[in-house]
């Protein structure tokens, strides 16, 4: 049987072909998991700040927060439009057009497959933080865990999506990319990345909260560190924004599809 | 690479033949400087090309042709004025240069046109007009014809013997269409397994390659195999066509005898095509 | 000398040239700039309040900082990141190849080849920033004090682009790991903010290893004029240092990508 035309087989064949790709690139990946030190900048700032006090986290609070916005971001970095404007360039694009599996599929296996093989790395970066800030140090209730962890996918599928809607331009745009640019900034700014959105003005956080951005990290690490938060409403919020993009990313790609098709290209 | 040792004389068009790997890319890179030899000496153009002195880069040029240096989304020219810049060409001596090169390789509007806009052959033309643009005496050229269709490899092939007669430069060419080597260069080398196998005219190389004539026959009744021993290498027989490998000294008198012993419908003798005995050569990976 | 500079005019000329190819890209790029300056402002601003400091700085000497950033992180979209990261395709396509033959020096073309305009709006709002938070923080302009701010910018564009060079020389090596100018992106980012606001250890990874402190909040202190003779000595002795050593590096790894028989 298949559901959205995967079965068991096609899934174990694509995530397996996906691992082993990746892991050819483990090296060009630990510099990726690195690259994303930038929470860990951040709480050193906020840490010795006098404004720390605003933030409604304490102590100890504040590392896990952002020690888990590491990690949630770690898990939820996506590169579909990257990688499929590659392949659009390079002509990879039509013998996947005609299998009888949407693409879209083999990019979401690409990017299980680097997150496999990202989590020595970001596991690593976590103990070496452990190891400097020894009194952060928590272990989550199973539960909250496993909350987290749906969290942090459901913050992935967003993100896939809103950028898969991008990567459904390339079919129109030649540089789909520079677009990504602009979505990339919002999100770095609101996301809860650089600051937990407490910080905000109370104004600018009422209108985030109408935005995906807050949900992509702010909320799964809220989860993941433990803080107080609504769990009914982020996840609701979350399962709304898949709800609303999935529809909107596949209705653009066919009609993407369809015009590539058209030129002979 | 080992004990390969020739000299090449200005003016000279030399075609390098070897299977993928053989150290064909290898020589011409070692030849202008991108490669240095861990033993032994290059001379080229009176430098030693691993120093890479302007004065000698000046005077060479290498064309690659599954590589390109031209700007991808710019016209030609664009790429042509760096050039010119770069190898300190005043614009005026440019532009004529262009003129007449360009004339040269019936290359007219695409110099005005992005380059991801121009067909292959096209795009190789002014590569070419890129890479001459300096009149460079000795040019390198690794490939130069790769993935063009047979027109555009005649018109090119046919630019560079021009090109070699008008200016007298120096040329070394590898390829894998064995028609660019015999349509262009009088001296062949070989270079097989790092070492340099034959230095010399090419059909030469092919009766050093495959020593013996083939011979083709039809006959009008099928004969058993026992009646062709002391004639020849028997390679194939099917009823009534046979194949023979005869020692070309033998030849005359071979042929008497087979006239004799049957009744032959008809008769061929043939040199082997060169690139099918190099393609062989290659197979076997030894001699 | 003349051929470098017709040479480097051309260059820049080519690379306007494909910049007009794209002019929606240069759009979306002065979009960005602006919405990414918005954004670190508005960062930025949540570290502050009313009598409220960051590291002992003010609102307005902070935004001195972020001014010079933000100039940095222009000069880097405009010049290091279509330059340098550039050295992998070649690297990768074999292109390189065809730089070495050129009888121009190859650090300088790969270098200066290319640049992208549309980075130096975000140049200008830099210097503007800056200007804007050193004339609120009451500073007086003097013909010293501008050269030696000049200088001092200089001195830290010689170090970003050496760092910068030195990562992406490495790709000659490792092709496949040219991201790790993502990391050196990542840590410069803390030149967003003023040195002192960090802790005591960071503090001297970024003045020694990882110099940004005289990217931005040098710059910043030669306007407030609270910047020792030592400390500006030592910027242009690192600057020296970085770039001798970059230098050395490209002709290291040129050698071993012309030894290399492949």
């Amino acid at each position: 049987m298949r559901v959205f035309g995967l079965n068991w087989r096609i899934i174990r064949a694509l995530l397996s072909s996906q691992y082993a790709h990746m892991l050819e690139y483990r090296a060009e990946i630990a510099l990726w998991a690195l690259s994303g030190v930038l929470p860990f900048i951040m709480l050193s700032l906020w840490s010795g700040s006098a404004a720390r006090a605003e933030l409604g986290l304490d102590g100890v609070a504040l590392d896990r927060y952002f020690l888990s916005a590491f990690l949630v971001r770690q898990f939820s970095v996506v590169w579909v439009v990257y990688a499929f404007e590659e392949d659009a360039l390079l002509g990879r694009l039509s013998p996947y057009l005609i299998q009888p599996l949407h693409p879209l599929w083999r990019y979401v296996a690409g990017h299980l497959g680097e997150q496999l093989t990202r989590l020595p790395f970001a596991a690593l970066i976590a103990a070496l933080f452990f190891v400097i800030q020894p009194q952060a140090f928590w272990v989550p209730s199973l539960g909250g865990f496993v909350l987290a962890w749906i969290a942090t996918w459901m913050a992935f599928a967003i993100a896939f999506l809103l950028q898969s809607l991008i990567a459904s331009l390339c079919f129109w745009s030649e540089k789909a990319t520079a677009l990504e640019r602009l979505l990339f900034l919002p999100f770095l700014f609101f996301s809860g990345l650089l600051a937990p959105l407490t910080a905000f003005p109370p104004a600018v956080r009422a209108w985030v909260q109408w935005t995906p951005f807050p949900y992509l990290i702010d909320f799964p690490a809220r989860v993941l560190s433990g803080d107080p938060v609504n769990l009914a409403a982020g996840f609701a919020a979350q399962l709304g924004w898949v709800l609303l993009l999935l529809p909107l990313v596949l209705l653009l790609w066919r009609a993407g599809v369809r015009r590539y098709s058209a030129m002979g290209a | 690479m080992r004990d390969v040792s020739f000299a090449i004389a200005p003016g000279e068009m030399v075609g390098f033949l070897g299977a993928n790997g053989a150290g064909k890319t290898t020589t011409l890179k070692m030849l202008c400087g991108l490669i240095h030899p861990s033993a032994g000496e290059v001379l080229v153009a009176g430098h030693r090309p691993q120093r890479r002195h302007p004065d000698f880069l000046r005077r060479i040029t290498l064309v690659m042709g599954q590589k390109q240096q031209l700007i991808w989304d710019l016209p030609p020219m664009d790429s042509l004025r760096v050039n010119a810049a770069v190898y300190g060409i005043p614009d005026r001596v440019a532009s004529r240069r262009i003129a007449e090169l360009s004339d040269l390789l019936e290359l007219g509007e695409e110099l005005t046109r992005p380059v991801r806009k121009l067909s292959l052959g096209q795009r190789m033309k002014a590569e070419l007009l890129a890479a001459l643009l300096h009149e460079p005496e000795v040019l390198f050229l690794d490939e130069p014809t790769l993935g063009l269709d047979v027109n555009a490899q005649m018109r090119v092939r046919q630019f560079l013997a021009d090109y070699n007669r008008r200016t007298g430069a120096t040329v070394l060419l590898t390829s894998h269409y064995m028609a660019d080597i015999t349509a262009l260069c009088p001296r062949v080398m070989l270079i097989h397994q790092g070492q340099l196998f034959h230095d010399g005219a090419l059909d030469r190389l092919a009766s050093r390659l495959a020593p013996e004539r083939h011979v083709r026959l039809e006959l009008e009744q099928p004969a058993p195999a026992e009646a062709f021993t002391g004639l020849g290498q028997l390679d194939r027989l099917e009823n009534c066509e046979v194949n023979l490998r005869v020692d070309p000294a033998a030849l005359t008198s071979v042929v008497a005898q087979i006239l004799e012993r049957f009744e032959v419908r008809d008769l061929e003798v043939n040199d082997p095509p060169i690139d099918q005995l190099i393609g062989e050569l290659f197979r076997q990976g030894s001699l | 000398m003349g051929r470098y500079w017709r040479t480097l005019r051309r260059f820049w000329g080519t690379a306007l040239a494909t910049q007009l190819e794209y002019q929606a890209n240069a759009l979306i790029e002065l979009l960005a700039v602006s919405f990414s300056l918005g954004g670190s402002l508005l960062l930025l601003s949540l570290f502050f309040g009313p009598g409220r400091e960051l590291g002992g700085w003010s609102w307005n000497q902070a935004l001195m900082v972020q001014g010079f950033y933000t100039v940095f992180d222009g000069m880097s979209s405009t010049w290091l990141r279509p330059n340098l990261g550039s050295i992998v395709t070649h690297v990768r396509e074999g292109t390189l190849d065809f730089v070495l033959l050129k009888p121009i020096d190859s650090q300088f073309w790969v270098s200066l080849r290319t640049f992208t305009p549309a980075g130096l709006s975000e140049v200008a709002l830099g210097l503007g920033l800056a200007g804007w938070g050193a004339h609120q923080s009451g500073v007086v302009f003097t013909p010293a004090v501008l050269i030696t701010v000049l200088v001092m910018l200089m001195v830290g564009g010689v170090i970003l682009y050496s760092l910068w060079f030195l990562i992406a020389a490495t790709s000659i090596w490792f092709v496949k790991t040219w991201n790790a100018t993502e990391v050196l992106r990542a840590l410069l980012a803390s030149g967003r903010y003023p040195i002192e606001a960090y802790p005591a250890p960071l503090r001297l990874l970024f003045t020694l290893v990882l110099p940004v402190a005289f990217l931005t909040t040098v710059p910043a202190e030669v306007l407030l004029g609270r910047v020792s003779l030592p400390l500006l000595a030592l910027g242009m002795v690192l600057a020296t240092g970085f770039f001798t050593a970059a230098r050395a590096f490209w002709m290291f790894a040129l050698r071993h990508y012309t030894s290399a028989s492949s």
